[in-house]
C-alpha cells in the first residue's frame, strides 16, 4: 500500500461522465420512442369496419351500380336515338369508376366485399330513411326494389324491347333506379365519419338528381307514355 | 491541529498525552486516520458504483422490452397478399396458380371442376343454370370474380340445391349441375377451390366470405352479365 494522502485525489467529482450521460440520454429516448409508438395505436389505422355505414354503401352501391351498367350497355348497343346512347355512355361509365372506387375502399380496409346482412341494414340508424326494427324483414327482391332496381323480369322485356319503346322503358327504369340511389347517398353522407364517403354520398345524391332531369327531358322529347 | 514540536502543556489529560505523544507518532496517527477516511470513501464509491449498475440496467432493460411490447403488441397491418379478400383460413380450400389466357375449342382443365386456367372469349353468365355448362365460358366468369357452385346431380336433393341457391348474391355468382365429380358439391373462385358432402356446410358462406369477387381473379370488377346465357337458365 502506497501513501494514501497521494492515492486519494480530491474527492472524484460529482458531475457525471460523459458516457453516464450519453446512456440517460439514449434510455429517455428509447422510452419517448416506444410510448410515441404504444399512443399511435388506438389512432393510426382508424378505418371504417365491416358493419360501418361507408362499408354498407359500398356492398349496396356496388350491387346498385351493376346494374345500372348493365341496362346502360343494353342500350347503348340497340339504340337509334344519340342523347339516350350519349346518356347511356355516360352512366355506364361514370358508375363503373365510381363503382371501383367503391371496390377498393373495401380493399384498402381489408374487408369482404361479400355482405352478410340484408341490403340497406347499414341505413337503420338513418333518421329519414332508416326503417327500424319494428318491421318485418324484407325478401332480398323487396329490398332491391325498395333501391329502385330492375326485376329480372323488367331486365328481361329491356332485353326484348326495341326502338322507341326500348328507349322509354330504359329511361324509365333508370330514372326509378337513379331515385333508389339518391337515399342512399344522402344517407352515407349523413352516418359516415370517412371524409372522402361522405363526399362521395353527397356527390352520388346530386348527380344523379341532375341526371334524373335530363332523362325526364327526353322522354318528354320521345313522347314515353304518351 | 497542526503537529508541532514545541512542548505545550496542557490540563487536560487526553490533550496532555496527545501533546506527550512524540512527532513520529503523531504523523502516524494522522496517516492512519487519513488511510481510514480513504477507505471509507472507497467503499462508499463502491457501493455507489453497484447502485448505479443496478439502476443503469433496470432502466435499460425496462426501455428495451418497453420498445419490444411496442412492436409486438402493434396493430397488425392489413396485407392483401392472401389469396382471398380478408386472409381467413378456410379449413378445406385449396388454392392453385393457373394461367390467364382466352383460347378457341375445349380445354383440359388440372381441376375438376376448373377452378381458373385458360378459357373462351366469352363468358357465362352468372345466375342459376338447370343443365351443365362450358366449363370454358364459366372459367371466364370466374376471371371476373365470380363463384362458382357445383353439384353432382346423382350425389344430391332437390332440397340440396334450393339450399346451394340461397348462397348466391344477386350477381357475381354460378349454380350449375356439374355429373361425375368426387363429392356432391364444390364451390370454386378462381385459383380456389373447397370439396363439400353437404350443402348445409357452413364453410360454403365463409368461402363466399373470402372469395367472392375477390382482387386477387385477374379481371376483378368486369361484369358477370352481357355476354351468353347457357342453356337451362332459370
Amino acid at each position: 500500500m502506497t501513501e494514501p494522502a497521494e492515492l486519494a485525489p480530491a474527492p472524484p467529482s460529482r458531475g457525471l461522465q460523459w458516457w453516464a450521460v450519453l446512456l440517460i440520454v439514449v434510455v429517455i429516448a428509447g422510452a419517448a420512442f416506444a410510448i410515441g409508438r404504444f399512443t399511435a395505436f388506438g389512432t393510426s389505422p382508424q378505418t371504417p369496419g365491416t358493419s360501418s355505414p361507408e362499408a354498407g354503401f359500398a356492398r349496396d352501391m356496388q350491387v346498385h351500380h351493376t346494374q345500372a351498367i348493365e341496362m346502360a350497355m343494353t342500350i347503348y348497343r340497340k339504340t337509334d336515338d344519340d342523347d339516350v346512347r350519349t346518356l347511356a355512355y355516360d352512366i355506364a361509365t361514370a358508375q363503373a369508376g365510381q363503382r371501383g372506387e367503391f371496390y377498393d375502399w373495401l380493399v384498402q380496409w381489408g374487408l369482404s366485399q361479400a355482405s352478410t346482412v340484408p341490403l340497406m341494414t347499414w341505413m337503420a340508424d338513418d333518421p329519414e330513411h332508416g326503417h327500424g326494427a319494428a318491421a318485418e324483414p324484407l325478401t332480398d327482391d323487396e329490398l332491391r326494389a325498395e333501391m329502385g332496381m330492375a326485376s329480372p323480369d323488367e331486365l328481361a322485356q329491356l332485353d326484348a324491347a326495341t326502338g322507341t319503346a326500348a328507349d322509354c322503358l330504359f329511361l324509365d327504369l333508370m330514372i326509378r333506379h337513379h331515385q333508389g340511389a339518391i337515399p342512399m347517398g344522402e344517407a352515407l353522407a349523413r352516418l359516415g365519419s370517412d371524409p372522402r364517403a361522405v363526399q362521395v354520398g353527397a356527390g352520388v345524391a346530386q348527380t344523379q338528381t341532375a341526371e334524373i332531369g335530363i332523362m325526364r327531358s327526353i322522354q318528354q322529347r320521345l313522347g314515353c307514355g304518351a | 491541529m497542526t503537529p508541532s514540536a514545541d512542548k505545550r502543556t496542557s490540563g487536560n489529560p487526553a490533550s496532555q498525552a496527545q501533546i506527550n505523544l512524540t512527532v513520529k507518532q503523531q504523523r502516524e496517527a494522522q496517516k492512519q486516520a487519513k488511510l481510514a477516511e480513504y477507505q471509507k470513501q472507497l467503499a462508499k464509491r463502491r457501493r455507489g458504483k453497484v447502485v448505479w449498475w443496478v439502476v443503469g440496467s433496470t432502466a435499460g432493460i425496462a426501455v428495451v422490452s418497453l420498445i419490444a411490447a411496442s412492436v409486438i403488441f402493434a396493430p397488425k397491418v392489413v396485407t392483401y397478399e392472401a389469396h382471398s379478400s380478408t386472409g381467413a383460413e378456410i379449413e378445406g380450400v385449396e388454392t392453385f396458380t393457373n394461367i390467364t389466357t382466352h383460347v378457341e375449342g375445349t380445354v383440359d382443365y388440372p381441376q375438376t371442376p376448373p377452378a381458373g386456367g385458360e378459357h373462351n372469349a366469352v363468358w357465362l353468365n352468372c345466375g342459376v343454370y338447370t343443365e351443365p355448362q362450358a366449363n370454358e365460358n364459366a372459367v371466364h366468369s370466374m376471371e371476373h370474380g365470380a363463384v362458382w357452385i357445383t353439384y353432382d346431380p346423382a350425389q344430391v336433393t332437390e332440397a340440396d340445391i334450393e339450399t346451394l341457391e340461397g348462397y348466391m348474391p344477386s350477381t357475381y355468382a354460378l349454380l350449375t349441375p356439374y355429373p361425375d365429380m368426387d363429392t356432391p358439391i364444390a364451390v370454386s373462385a378462381w385459383n380456389a377451390q373447397l370439396k363439400v358432402d353437404s350443402a348445409d356446410d357452413e364453410r360454403i358462406t365463409e368461402f363466399f366470405t373470402e372469395y367472392w369477387r375477390s382482387q386477387n381473379v385477374p379481371e376483378p370488377n368486369a361484369i358477370c352479365s352481357g355476354a351468353i346465357d347457357g342453356p337451362g337458365k332459370a
